[in-house]
């Protein structure tokens, strides 16, 4: 057997174990999605345009997360409305943001994964790159809607405003943090190289691959901040309308 | 964290207040700022030492077409670029070169009229060295600024003392790494990793109970993940993980490997640890009940963190995996190369978040009952 699969089975065992029902529905959605994304990559590599399959496959991604993972279904509509208007918002920042901002493809430090390939494959880099920005904040996205959805759900929506607005103060500290560490992490190899290599910090500043990250995470870091107000107010407005 | 106490109403945060005035001064304000960052980099070519110009017309002179072996089709453009330089002896001073780039921009990028650029000089001409790229990034980072004060108001200062405690943590920890000629040991990501969290936990929750139960779960989930990972990858001898394949990294790849899925999952079992100890500990129930009670919160939690992970380290693979697939390789090839690695890390994170929920419930149940026998 290979080892990814025993990772796979693993994961399913101890989400199975902790989390019955709901765990075998987060596993559910981590399959779905790593489904989703296989084929977007497939599509986008077939010639499809990279930012419109990357819409796409974003909003089948967040229904997945949102409604196998959370297992309320009036707290995952809010979140997923919530959330689809989160990134309306955000495809514009990022086509704007990486219009300008010359980080598409790869840099100088990706040359030896290059070695003998060709770079002249007919697809778009920069709305691959917008795909690929918006993709990863859509776990974020998510987790910070559902968080809010639910919060506001336990909480009186009219009566208990200071509540709802200090509940959203933490959650956006919190997901900050998450996604701080969860990009260092992911780009530790890249830190290290240069420091080994003295960039001096003009250079960093200034480098493809290391301002294309920052702008992920800002990215992500931007969409959390606009998910907590959107997400109250889509819950208002459910609430007013069942009011009536 | 995430449980609120119900509070009495009192007066609504100040962006609730009725008052367009208010609502036009905040944006006019925050309009205000961000054109002033970005007057202010864009002005900011004094501070470097290499050769910075903008770039005042092009012209496309020639595109040329291309096909590879694998029958892609592509084109390549060449820019003919005029530029004022903006520092140095010959500050003013218009310079001409070309800039060629391919349509589908993997490796170069086309230059367009206002934008600044780095030049290099050889043989008394100028050619272009790189994008300057600090303005865009910038901007960006003003704009979440604003957002962040904007709507946590003065709490946005503790989530940015964390940020910046654990920046500096981090460069220490590379420092020491370099200090130990680029054979990373392991007890330097164990000491990050435990500096990472009781840095972390102190500065959100300060030094109480809660904060210790939060840094004791956080690292016995995260280093239980791990051993699990490394021990199931040993079993099966890596067969179906190509570790060499980690980016940016010559030395030691497999350690790197996991020294990405330590940092990257600390945060998202941070949160969920804080979340769940801080609820519990607020139950006054009995240890049973808080441990039930904790399980719950958990259970809710775990599945949207795991996709925070997933999508971050997915995403980085996407536009390698593109370049595979249209090089000629298998999709099945290219999935367990490329794509391979951040599905692992992803798996690997989320066993951590997920051995966090009965960790966390454990601890902080018997932390609190503690405290009310005592």
């Amino acid at each position: 057997m290979n080892a990814m699969l025993a990772l796979i089975i693993c994961l399913f065992v101890l989400l199975l174990a902790v989390g019955g029902k709901q765990g075998t529905g987060s596993f559910a959605a981590l399959m779905l999605n790593s489904l989703i994304i296989m084929i977007a990559v497939i599509l986008m590599a077939g010639g499809f345009a990279p930012l419109g399959v990357g819409i796409v496959a974003g909003m089948l991604i967040l229904a997945c997360t949102i409604f196998l993972s959370s297992g309320d279904n009036e707290v995952a509509g809010i979140a997923f409305v919530a959330s689809l208007i989160v990134l309306a918002c955000l495809v514009l920042v990022v086509f704007t943001a990486l219009h300008l901002s010359a980080t598409a493809g790869f840099g100088a430090e990706d040359g030896e994964d290059l070695e003998g390939m060709s770079t002249a494959i007919g697809v778009s880099f920069r709305q691959l790159a917008m795909a690929a920005g918006l993709m990863s904040t859509l776990g974020a996205i998510a987790e910070a809607a559902i968080a809010v959805a639910a919060g506001m759900h336990e909480l009186d929506i009219e009566a208990d405003l200071p509540g709802i607005m200090r509940m959203g103060r933490e959650i956006i500290g919190t997901a900050i943090n998450t996604l701080f560490f969860g990009f260092f992490g992911g780009f530790c190899g890249l830190f290290i190289w240069f420091a080994q290599l003295h960039y001096p910090l003009w250079q960093v500043l200034n480098n493809k691959i290391f301002v294309s990250e920052m702008l992920d995470v800002l990215f992500s870091v931007l969409a959390v901040i606009l998910t907590i107000p959107v997400t109250i107010w889509v819950a208002r407005q459910r609430a007013h309308a069942v009011r009536r | 964290m995430r449980t609120t106490k119900s509070f009495a109403p009192t007066t609504l945060p100040s962006w609730r207040q009725p008052g367009w005035r208010r609502y036009l001064l905040t944006v006019g304000i925050a309009a205000v700022i961000l054109l002033l960052v970005w007057f202010g980099l864009r002005h900011d070519a004094g501070l470097y030492s290499r050769q910075v110009a903008q770039v005042e017309s092009v012209r496309t002179t020639a595109v040329s077409k291309l096909v590879d072996d694998h029958d892609n089709k592509d084109a390549q453009v060449r820019q003919q670029v005029r530029a004022r330089l903006l520092n140095g002896k010959h500050k003013g001073q218009v310079v001409h070169f070309t800039n060629s780039y391919t349509r589908s921009q993997a490796i170069d990028f086309p230059l367009r009229t206002h934008q600044q650029v780095f030049l290099s000089k050889s043989q008394g001409s100028y050619q272009l060295s790189d994008a300057k790229r600090d303005s865009v990034s910038g901007v960006l980072l003003a704009l979440v600024l604003i957002l962040l004060f904007t709507f946590t108001g003065l709490h946005a200062f503790q989530t940015l003392a964390a940020i910046a405690l654990n920046t500096g943590i981090f460069m220490l920890g590379i420092n020491g790494l370099l200090k130990s000629h680029g054979n990373w040991p392991w007890y330097i990501m164990g000491i990050l990793a435990v500096v990472f969290t009781i840095a972390t936990a102190l500065l959100i929750i300060g030094p109480r109970r809660v904060g210790f139960s939060i840094g004791l779960a956080t690292l016995l989930s995260t280093l239980l993940a791990v051993g699990l990972g490394y021990g199931i990858m040993t079993a099966f001898n890596y067969r179906g993980i190509h570790i060499e394949e980690v980016r940016y990294v010559t030395q030691n790849p497999r350690l790197i490997f996991f020294a990405q899925i330590v940092i990257g999952a600390l945060g998202a079992v941070l949160d969920e640890t804080s979340d769940i100890s801080v609820a519990v500990f607020q139950l006054p129930a009995d240890a049973k009940v808080r441990f039930q009670a904790g399980m719950a919160i958990g259970r809710k939690i775990m599945g949207p963190l795991i996709a925070v992970l997933f999508m971050i380290f997915m995403a980085d693979t996407f536009a390698e995996s593109i370049l595979w697939l249209r090089n000629g390789n298998t999709i099945a090839y290219t999935v367990s190369w490329v794509m391979g690695l951040g599905f692992a890390q992803s798996l690997i994170s989320a066993f951590g978040i997920v051995l966090a929920v009965p960790i966390t419930s454990g601890l902080a149940a018997l932390l609190a009952g503690k405290k009310v026998a005592a």
